[in-house]
């Protein structure tokens, strides 16, 4: 961008065209008041308090508004300026109910900050705030309280809904002095086409928008601010815990514009989905269980007895009869202390965790094509992508702050979008082109794609030929697949499928984006290696704006990943049956490793089911709601001779241990979480533990001494240490260089700046590999008996198996439970209506469950979130698995639908 | 529908249908506008259809709907043609003999046409109309005359030809340069070069570009655009194309707002016949250039209008506006470069292009070319929609074309604007009005609205009336706008409501210029404009309302109880004295007036009663005769000599200087509140001007002496013939307040050559002799120079001592004598002559002796601060008046020698004093009446001698209260009285040839019967007031 010249009161500034002048002076230190200016937002101009003077211009001039020019001489400060800005100031005061006293942002609002400075004591002109009663929009909402009697009509949050969040359910009502904010036609923020992602509260420069939750809990002067890693999904959105310093609760959760990489941005479940961490259930004691039935108990006590019974089937049956869940929303040092107790004690590599679930074919797949599993681009980028390809991916519900920024970039024109997904998710809406294929045959649909990029002449040969190999057995099996042989598949018209191939072949450069849809199918790694191809064949990776994104669904699972906790691989993807490898593991560990690769979760529960394995240690994992063929899971646990569990709740896994021992949240503590765009982040501790609940890594360390292995650190930082010095994608990563916007691995050295894009020069494979990919159906399809295919995913409100969103009240009342979204046409023939329960079976279970009827689904299929215990669509699901990743299809299986007459 | 592949196709076509016009075939045109349309013009058009289908002449006689001819107060308008015959206010029963006489017959129905309002004349042709004979129609040529849906028919009266040249001989730029060089700026408002506006568009990077017609016609009162729209929609059209064709558009949109059907429907019929005649669409006569409109309706939002914010509103956002830059040139409508101009001005556009810029800019002023059409509303008579060049004045509009003002009442102001525009008051009449000029006084141009104000209407009500509107209008974005206008108005109620503060006017200012300057768009950037315009042009009526809580215009519903009371200086209870002596109480009714006004006798017959002009029963029909009512009360009562209370007593502490209206009311109410005082009189008699100024013919002397007597007979101590030559020695002699009362008894020098000779003398000397039993000079041939009653009673004084030729000579013409209007009508008919627009250049003489006057004529010029045209004088236009008298009577001095060297004078010449006391400079020392005004009324004598005596009890300790005057008579007129519609009463007069030989009374007052009457006509306006206040509206 071009720089300019120009003068802020006298002095020579620096600027770059396209910035405002009230850009200009904020980052050059210079203060000019603003109430409606946010970074984020287009310019407003309506609070008219940033005025200033430029030479040459009559009259005064809001400086969020007008471009820096060059050569400009502008004055921020003066005589007239500051009475003008008095003047404003009186009358916003005029118009505020200016009880500070009972307000909770006293302390941490621009008004009264402005009000202060320039001295707005005597009140000139009579206070024409509105009264505080009244139904307003918001008055209904569990979520969010509107004053309007604060509210200085800045509309930060109107604009935050519209251009950042793309929602456009707030708008302004009402002429002159009645001017109020509402939802359009003035109805319920419930009834509104609200997604409650709380950015209007964040917006809001006054108290007039605030948590509903958060009100009297503590005033913003008396809080103590604490900013970590959001516990949800792979984004790593940057939070800031406002705790109460007379209480030490948690009131609330903001966020800092700015921050990397959402920009103050968050989710409804960032916003209002941490009453969890206080929660009265939340385990506060180990608890034992005798006859059947729990029992509180020491730590001493359970420690005692966890370590005596693992020890005992160690002995008994050998290490590899033990296995442990590790688990991705726990830190990396939680992972890397949980994978080191399982190799290093346990003496196996039976250690897992629920990234097989979800992106194991990742990993799989993208090792293969180009040697590393991981997002290859940065999530910044997709604001500038000329296209983005969405596949597999509900972005706007599963990572939602993702999903508002693909949105934005469609909106601002710049971005093409080409969605492929069988359900009309909420971003095929904006789309150019929405691909509409049936599930499990993304294979099909890819190859068709690349079948008319290499038939028409779009393929980028000179990428091919330079940085890639095995293209011909790839060229094969692609023009086995015409479009027309691929619309017959998946029943997408061979047309669009030519669109889309030539949209995305010929744009400048091309992101991929995907995500579950990929790969929780049996041909998971397949799907991945065909997007590994398509990248490969229009050279778009290894350069800004593009690549294979895959978006990681924990907050934390690249991490675990990164750090371990794999049955076949040591932290940073070493294997584990690699000689070098194993003797430096065994060096640093002091300990003789096992060289057989491990089992994966799903093989684990299967052989538990079995009697192979008798031990199970789960740390923070669900696997009762989460994993496949509920049935199957509850018979392997059950089976199990001793099972501990490690959580901040008695889930339904731990409700079968034989000992739980209580854990800390995020919020309690310290260490690191690595987001999907492989950005090692910070997690600070806020909050105390509730009674006597420790860090993962803690209790793991006291049961390894107790074991025979002692295993002791300073904190959690010396863990990262250790990871760092084994770790070569981690071994510049230190605490200290992670408080400004931490640091994308790899990172190898301790001045490496962290890497942005992944395979510029070269693949980590050196060369990309080019894989002959076919299509497979997938395992289970649809027949007489079971006639739908179900499909199954997650809501924008809900977290996983919700043991922490359905703990919390604003995001249960708002989805208080699931529904199975079926097609009207299909419902019309079963003869089911919105709202009526039905049956839905598969050969495997059966759940009862209300219907809604929707165009979302396509026909013939059927859709369910896997978030609700009460009808758990893993009752149905098939645990057929990937046979190189192990992953489940959880995305397709045969099922029926009835009504419950 | 014939679709035009080509310019040369379409120019035949145009000629074959221009010359198949037949001039001389019978055509009736009926107007269709809204007005008329909302009125009965469909019933109408339907009686007219079906008489001449009962005739058999459907194909003879065409009955055309056309669009509004503007004159909206006399519709519908029917004309017929060829003969131009215009029938006003036509109803459907007129319709029969309309066609029989008028059309077929070829016969004029008298009773059927216009009369003029100003000379009661019948009027046949629709071009001598003079609401339609002084406009300039360019824009309005076809409005009336063609019939908007019908293509054919714009195209006949060479519709279209403007666009066929323009694309196919002229290249854009070329079509740019003319219309910049015509000098035609935007008729929205704000009068932006319209071509360069087209060129910054052409210019901007992009090849999507927008044109963008904004019909969103906010202001109330203003609908030329709708008019245009819905009688001219082709226009319209045309000039779009023309503006798409030179900024490189090829697509338009017309917002139009919703509450204009008629409108919407009109240009949506009209797009789709253009279309279909290929002048919309695809390649466009063949010439290659595409381009197409669409409409879009708003939804009523005033601030749409503005440019960004129609935009966010065509976008299907809320409409705000957005900061400018960028401007919608730049990045408008999508993001695009977006060209938006006002209705009227692209129906300029055609005109420009067809007839060429030289044509164009032939009229106008230096920087305003071509015409404007205000919408005139307000009160005048005639209203409707007016099109005059640029700089046309204001009186030529409203005067002239308007009719001027109903009942003969005063012009005030005009709003010029809309509601964010500016009020513009009467010395501004003769301002030429262009853009720079209405700017200039604190107005805008906007789309044209022009309000006529009248004597009756409030400044300070109707700056609270429009920002009412423009606060309300607010879309409340900007802080200044959305808090600013509130406080604004705030503020402006509680004037109104007379709970004005000192510093509210400040305040007012210092908001109204900030909101000026801070808000972000062109609404609040000029919803102050009222405000301050009417603080600029009329602060004493604020200050009249926060200090004195008085409304002069007798509007302000919480200040004012009855109008007519209000508007007395005096404060006299009008309503409840016309009830008592509707009651027959009349002894009741003089006690009433006299609690604030001693003079009751004197009022009733030489009051100027500006009740009468604030009086409510004259928007029904006349206004009471209470100064008639009131010397009936006087004359009749029983006991007219009943003191009110005992007489004072105790020690003068207060001292009257002067003996006229002012000094002894001041003494009486001294005396009601029990303080006697001394009256110094320097003349041997009473009275001041009412003695020794005002003939007997007029004011008895008996009549007056009676209210006199009744004054003194409270204890009031007169000492005539006491001159008093310095206040000090005043002071001195132990009173503790004196009250200056002097009068204004010094005339104004003529200065002019031969003042000297003989026979020349001072009008107001020569009534005093008179007045006195001194000798008086006798002509034969009298001129007496000057307009005011002065003037006018000397003449007829000089009437009655002989003369037998008395002329008044007067400078400017009759409707501007300052005189009363009734006097000088009895003057004329006593045979004395007028010269008016005539000014005294010399005296001729011989012997010393006065032997004529050399006259000049003038004519009027502009107008003065007044409003007043100033009178100028015509060249070589000398004549001369034989006479032997002359008697200059041309102004009146502030008698203030006794002040001399003590006390500030005013601007006029008299002493300065507090309006809301009398209090002078000087402690102590209270002044009122002429030696303050330097020549005013009795009754604002007598307020001013109530006024400080007030002040003066409460200085010495008491409370200066008056006895409350109100209760007497709850006595209001039935429903029946109220419907009845009776003549106003009317004094008797003698006969003018008796009473012109000597000085008996000439008015004979209202006999018994017609009085009861006349009292009766009182709408008790007052009552409903009280009640409404009492309600709690007025809280």
């Amino acid at each position: 961008m071009d720089s300019i010249k120009l003068h802020l009161n006298d002095r020579e500034l620096e600027a770059r065209s396209g910035q405002t002048i009230l850009q200009v002076a904020l980052e050059h230190g210079i203060h000019i008041p603003h109430l409606c200016y946010d970074p984020r937002l287009t310019p407003t101009g309506s609070c008219r308090l940033c005025l200033v003077e430029i030479d040459g211009q009559p009259g005064l001039h809001t400086a969020c508004t007008r471009l820096a020019e060059k050569g400009m001489r502008v004055r921020t400060d003066g005589e007239l300026i500051r009475s003008s800005r008095k003047l404003i100031l009186e009358l916003l005061v005029s118009e505020h109910n200016l009880r500070c006293t009972t307000c909770d942002k006293d302390g941490d609002c621009l008004l009264q900050d402005y009000a202060y400075e320039y001295q707005i004591s005597e009140n000139r002109f009579p206070s024409v705030a509105l009264p505080a009663e009244g139904r307003n929009y918001a008055t209904g909402s569990k979520a969010i309280v509107y004053d309007p009697s604060k509210c200085i009509r800045c509309q930060r949050c109107v604009k935050i809904c519209a251009e950042v969040q793309g929602v456009e359910a707030l708008t302004l009502k009402g002429r002159s002095g009645e001017v109020q904010v509402s939802t359009g036609f003035d109805i319920e923020l419930k009834e509104s086409t609200c997604e409650l992602c709380g950015q209007c509260v964040g917006a809001c420069p006054t108290g007039a928008l605030y948590e509903r939750a958060a009100c009297g809990l503590g005033k913003a002067k008396d809080i103590v601010k604490t900013t970590t890693t959001c516990p949800y999904c792979g984004v790593g959105c940057q939070l800031v815990l406002n705790v109460s310093k007379a209480t030490g609760r948690l009131v609330r959760v903001t966020s800092e514009p700015g921050s990397i990489p959402n920009d103050g941005n968050t989710c409804l479940k960032g916003r209002f989905g941490m009453e969890f961490i206080g929660r009265p259930d939340r385990l506060q004691k180990p608890l034992i269980k005798t006859d059947g039935s729990f029992r509180e108990a020491s730590w001493e006590e359970a420690l005692d007895l966890a370590a005596g019974r693992l020890l005992e089937l160690k002995s008994r049956y050998g290490p590899d009869s033990l296995a442990g869940l590790s688990s991705a929303k726990a830190t990396n040092e939680d992972n890397y202390i949980m994978q080191k107790f399982m190799r290093a004690v346990c003496g196996t590599n039976n250690v897992d965790h629920c990234a097989r679930l979800c992106h194991a074919s990742t990993v799989a797949g993208l090792a293969k094509a180009f040697g590393s599993g991981a997002m290859t681009n940065s999530i910044e980028e997709l604001r500038r992508a000329p296209l983005i390809f969405v596949i597999g991916s509900n972005t706007t519900e599963c990572h939602p702050v993702i999903g508002i920024l693909i949105r934005q970039a469609v909106a601002s024109g710049g971005t093409r979008l080409i969605v492929a997904d069988p359900r009309r998710i909420s971003l095929a809406g904006i789309a150019d082109i929405h691909l509409r294929h049936r599930p499990g045959t993304d294979v099909a649909l890819l190859n068709g794609m690349m079948n008319v990029i290499l038939e028409e002449g779009l393929a980028d040969m000179d990428f091919v030929e330079r940085r890639t190999e095995d293209f011909q057995s790839f060229r094969a099996a692609v023009e086995e697949c015409p479009p027309e042989a691929a619309a017959r598949i998946t029943g997408v018209p061979a047309e669009e499928i030519r669109r889309a191939a030539r949209a995305f072949a010929t744009a400048p450069s091309a992101s991929i984006v995907y995500s579950m849809g990929i790969t929780q199918h049996t041909t998971g790694t397949d799907n991945v290696l065909s997007l590994a191809n398509l990248a490969l064949l229009t050279g778009n990776i290894g350069k800004e704006c593009s690549g294979v994104n895959p978006l990681r669904g924990q907050n934390n699972v690249q991490g675990a990943c990164d750090v371990g906790a794999l049955p076949n691989v040591y932290s940073g993807y070493q294997p584990v049956d690699d000689p070098a490898v194993r003797e430096k593991f065994q060096k640093a560990w002091k300990v003789s490793l096992s060289d057989k690769p491990g089992l994966t979760v799903v093989e684990i529960l299967n052989q538990a089911a079995e009697g192979q394995i008798r031990g199970l240690y789960i740390m923070g994992e669900n696997p009762m709601l989460s994993d496949p063929d509920q049935n199957h899971v509850r018979q392997a646990l059950e089976a199990l001779e001793f099972l501990v569990v490690q959580d901040a709740f008695l889930s339904e896994t731990a409700e079968l241990a034989d000992v739980v021992l209580p854990a800390s949240t995020f919020a309690e503590k310290e260490g690191t979480f690595t987001n999907t765009e492989r950005r090692v982040q910070r997690v600070r501790k806020a909050l105390q533990a509730p009674g006597e609940a420790r860090e993962d890594w803690r209790i793991l360390c006291e049961l390894a001494g107790r074991m025979g292995y002692p295993l002791s650190y300073r904190d959690a930082g010396e863990v990262a240490e250790e990871i760092a010095s084994l770790t070569p994608s981690y071994g510049g990563i230190t605490y200290d260089r992670l408080d400004h916007g931490g640091l994308q691995w790899p990172c190898p050295t301790k001045d490496h700046p962290g890497t942005k894009v992944l395979h510029q020069e070269s693949f980590a494979r050196g060369k990309g590999r080019f894989h002959a990919v076919r299509f497979l159906p997938p395992q289970e399809l649809p027949d007489g008996s079971y006639p739908f295919v179900l499909t199954t995913g997650r809501l924008l409100e809900h977290w996983h198996t919700g043991t922490m969103t359905r703990r919390c009240e604003v995001l249960d009342d708002l989805v208080p439970h699931g529904t199975l979204e079926l097609n009207p046409r299909d419902a019309e023939a079963l003869g089911v209506k919105t709202g009526e329960r039905v049956a839905v079976s598969s050969r495997r279970g059966r759940i009862e469950i209300p219907a809604e009827l929707t165009e979302k689904v396509p026909r013939g299929t059927v859709f369910l979130a896997f978030h609700f215990r009460e009808h758990p669509a893993n009752a149905l699901t098939i645990a057929a698995l990937d046979p190189i990743a192990k992953i489940p299809e959880f995305k397709a299986c045969a099922v029926s639908v009835s009504r419950i007459s | 529908m014939k679709r035009y592949r080509s310019v040369a196709e379409f120019r035949r076509r145009q000629q074959q249908l221009e010359s198949a016009i037949d001039p001389n075939k019978k055509v009736i045109t009926i107007c269709g506008g809204t007005a008329c349309t909302a009125y009965v013009s469909p019933e109408v058009l339907r009686a007219f259809q079906a008489e001449v289908k009962k005739r058999g002449l459907e194909n003879e006689v065409p009955i055309k709907t056309v669009g509004c001819p503007g004159f909206c107060s006399m519709g519908p308008i029917v004309v017929l043609w060829p003969s131009h015959v215009f029938y006003p206010k036509v109803q459907a029963e007129d319709a029969g003999r309309i066609i029989d006489k008028a059309l077929l017959g070829d016969e004029v129905i008298e009773e059927l046409l216009y009369v003029d309002p100003a000379t009661r004349r019948r009027i046949v042709h629709d071009y001598e109309v003079p609401f339609y004979a002084q406009q300039t129609r360019r824009v309005l040529q076809l409005n009336g005359i063609v019939d908007p849906l019908d293509l054919d028919d714009y195209i006949a009266h060479r519709g279209y030809l403007a666009m066929a040249k323009a694309l196919s001989e002229m290249k854009p730029e070329a079509v740019i340069e003319e219309v910049r060089e015509a000098g035609l700026r935007g008729r929205g408002g704000a009068g932006f070069p319209t071509g360069v506006k087209w060129r910054f568009c052409r210019n901007a990077p992009g090849r999507e570009k927008y044109l963008i017609c904004n019909a969103d016609e906010g202001d109330p009162g203003a609908f030329m655009d709708r008019s245009v729209l819905e009688g001219t929609p082709h226009a319209v059209i045309e000039g779009m194309i023309i503006a798409a064709y030179a900024i490189g558009a090829s697509s338009g949109i017309i917002y139009v707002r919703a509450e204009y059907p008629l409108a919407v429907r009109n240009s949506k019929i009209a797009l789709q016949q253009a279309r279909e005649a290929g002048l919309l669409g695809n390649d466009l006569l063949g010439t290659g250039f595409d381009f197409d409109i669409e409409v879009r309706e708003g939804a009523g939002a005033f601030v749409c209008g503005e440019e960004t914010a129609l935009i966010a509103s065509l976008e299907g956002k809320r409409g705000m506006p957005t900061p400018r830059p960028p401007f919608p040139a730049q990045k408008g409508y999508r993001g695009k470069p977006t060209n938006i101009n006002n209705v009227e001005t692209l129906a300029s556009v055609p005109l420009i292009i067809q007839k060429g810029k030289d044509w164009y800019r032939s009229i106008g002023t230096e920087g305003s070319k071509g015409t404007k059409i205000f919408a005139l509303a307000g009160k005048v008579n005639n209203t409707g929609l007016v099109e005059v060049p640029m700089g046309t004045s204001i009186r030529k509009i409203v005067f002239d074309i308007g009719g001027g003002i109903p009942k003969n009442r005063r012009f005030k102001a005009a709003q010029i604007g809309g509601p964010s525009g500016g009020c513009v008051p009467a010395r501004y009449l003769d301002l030429p009005l262009d853009y720079e000029a209405v700017k200039e006084i604190g107005a805008i141009m906007g789309s044209g609205g022009l309000i006529v104000m009248d004597e009756n209407t409030c400044m300070v009500d109707i700056a609270r009336y429009f920002l009412d509107f423009v606060q309300k209008e607010s879309c409340g974005k900007c802080v200044p706008c959305r808090v600013g206008t509130r406080h604004m108005l705030d503020i402006l109620s509680r004037i109104c409501a007379g709970e004005g503060r000192e510093g509210d006017i400040e305040r007012l200012e210092e908001l109204g210029q900030m909101v000026k300057s801070l808000s972000l768009c062109g609404l609040g950037q000029t919803a102050p404009n009222p405000v301050l315009s009417t603080i600029r042009h009329f602060r004493e009526e604020y200050e009249e309302h926060i200090r004195e809580k008085r409304c002069r215009a007798s509007v302000c519903e919480a200040l004012v109880e009855a109008p007519c009371a209000h508007a007395c200086p005096a404060g006299v209870n009008v309503p409840e004295y016309l009830a008592l002596i509707t009651e027959d109480r009349l002894d009741d009714a003089v006690r009433l007036i006299r609690l604030r006004n001693p003079f009751v006798s004197v009022c009733g017959r030489v009051c100027d009663a500006p009740c009468e002009r604030r009086c409510r029963r004259s928007d029904v029909d006349e206004p009471l005769a209470i100064r008639a009512l009131k010397r009936y009360a006087a004359d009749y009562s029983k006991q007219p000599s009943r003191p009110l209370a005992p007489a004072a007593r105790g020690k003068r502490e207060v001292a009257v200087v002067g003996s006229g209206p002012a000094g002894l009311s001041c003494a009486y109410f001294l005396a009601l509140l029990g303080r006697p005082s001394t009256v110094y009189e320097a003349l041997p008699i009473p009275g001041g001007m009412l003695a020794v100024g005002i003939p007997e013919y007029r004011l008895p002397k008996r009549i007056l002496q009676a209210d006199i007597d009744f004054i003194l007979s409270h204890g009031v101590e007169l000492r005539t013939a006491s001159p008093v030559a310095d206040l000090k020695s005043l002071m001195r002699n132990g009173y503790r307040a004196v009250f200056l009362a002097t009068g204004a008894h010094q005339s104004e020098a003529l200065g002019i050559e031969g003042q000297e000779l003989k026979g020349v003398s001072d009008a107001l000397q020569y009534l005093r002799a008179r007045a006195l039993g001194q000798e008086v000079p006798g002509g034969r041939s009298v001129a007496v120079i000057g307009g005011g009653n002065v003037a006018v009673d000397a003449a007829r004084s000089a009437l009655r001592l002989g003369a037998e030729r008395v002329s008044i000579i007067y400078r400017r013409s009759r409707e501007e004598m300052p005189a009363y209007e009734e006097e000088v009508e009895a003057a004329l008919e006593e045979g004395i002559e007028l010269h008016e627009l005539a000014a005294p250049k010399r005296i001729l003489g011989e012997n010393g002796k006065v032997t004529g006057i050399e006259l000049i004529r003038m004519r009027l010029g502009d107008a003065d601060e007044q409003g007043r045209r100033r009178p100028v004088p015509v060249k070589g236009s000398e004549y001369i008046l034989q006479c032997d008298q002359i008697l200059p009577a041309i102004g009146q001095k502030a008698t203030v020698e006794p002040a001399s060297g003590i006390l500030e004078r005013n601007s006029r010449g008299g002493i300065k004093v507090d309006p809301l006391t009398g209090a002078c400079s000087a402690a102590g020392i209270y002044a009122g009446g002429d030696c303050v005004s330097g020549g005013a009324t009795v009754v604002e004598a007598i307020g001013a001698g109530q006024k400080a005596a007030l002040a003066i009890d409460r200085m010495l300790g008491g409370s200066g209260l008056l006895p409350a005057n109100v209760g007497a008579s709850l006595w209001r007129p039935s429903e029946e009285q109220l419907e009845r519609s009776l003549p106003r009463a009317r004094e008797s007069m003698a006969e003018a040839g008796r009473r012109r030989l000597c000085f008996e009374e000439v008015l004979g007052g209202l006999a018994p019967g017609s009085a009861c009457q006349e009292s009766g006509r009182c709408l008790r306006c007052d009552l409903e007031r009280a009640a409404s206040l009492k309600s709690g509206r007025g809280s």
